[in-house]
């Protein structure tokens, strides 16, 4: 069994993975804040049972319904979360981004990411506790 | 690029895009508002006519994401501020002179926009940063 097979660590580095791709997609969202009909995204939280694995549809695309003759699929939800709670919010010209509320979420985002690798390290320093070393 | 930061990179290179707009957008904003009184040089031509950037998505292939490109530069239509200068060089038969159609407070106040949104994208720059600062502390722990 290797390192990487640990739950925890697998779990914290889905985690880890998970926002470093909101970062991107929150970037794009800040990045197109004055774009022409511009809808800001998010990405759908990881969920994970309690084997460490992921439960639901984040890290392999789910299939998804792209028009209504195509018959339905039972499995996986969409992996963009659909942003913004208020059509009031959209400006004139379409664009829907709310720069604070991105900003909030990208300290979020960054906060929680600082939470998942400084898990990481201390789940590491309890293995080389484990054979001696810490 | 190392492959390990290449999503952090991703980031980054998304966010300097967004500088990079903005700041095309405000030196467009600084020509108009230099230009506020540039009148025509010839008698009863046309004076300077505002420009007003646009902005467009589109999808940067070697970054899967979309980044933000300055578009096309436009001319606003508007009418021009005319005044009665007979004096001018720059006057019609009928003493009338064409000024520019740049309202110095819209340009102000569109500039203090884009300013908001350069500081917004250089925020992501530096939370990016973070990150992967605490990423290569791990390696510390």
């Amino acid at each position: 069994m290797s390192i990487n097979d640990l739950p925890v660590l697998s779990a914290l580095r889905t985690k880890m993975q998970w926002h470093q791709e909101r970062q991107r997609v929150l970037s794009e969202n800040v990045a197109n804040s004055d774009t022409p009909n511009f809808k800001p995204r998010d990405l759908v939280e990881p969920k994970f049972d309690r084997a460490g694995g992921v439960a639901g549809s984040v890290g392999s695309l789910a299939m998804m319904r792209t028009s209504g003759s195509h018959i339905g699929t039972s499995a996986g939800g969409p992996t963009f979360a659909q942003d913004g709670k208020g059509g009031f919010q959209t400006r004139p010209a379409g664009n829907a981004v709310n720069l604070e509320d991105q900003m909030l979420k990208v300290s979020a985002n960054q906060m929680d990411y600082a939470a998942a690798t400084s898990l990481y390290g201390k789940s590491l320093h309890l293995l080389k506790t484990a054979i001696g070393k810490g | 690029m190392a492959d390990d930061a290449g999503d952090f990179a991703r980031s980054m290179s998304i966010a300097t895009s967004g500088l990079r707009a903005q700041a095309g957008r405000m030196r467009i904003l600084s020509e108009n508002i230099a230009n506020a009184d540039s009148t025509a040089q010839t008698t009863g031509g046309d004076p300077y006519r505002r420009k007003v950037p646009t902005f467009s998505s589109e999808l940067d292939r070697t970054l899967d994401a979309k980044v933000v490109t300055l578009g096309r530069v436009r001319t606003d239509t508007s009418p021009f501020r005319v005044k009665y200068e007979p004096a001018n060089p720059a006057a019609d038969a009928a003493g009338n002179v064409k000024y520019p159609n740049v309202n110095s407070l819209v340009e102000q106040t569109d500039m203090r926009d884009a300013q908001r949104s350069y500081e917004a994208n250089l925020n992501i720059i530096s939370a990016t940063r973070r990150m992967i600062q605490r990423t290569l502390d791990i390696l510390k722990a």
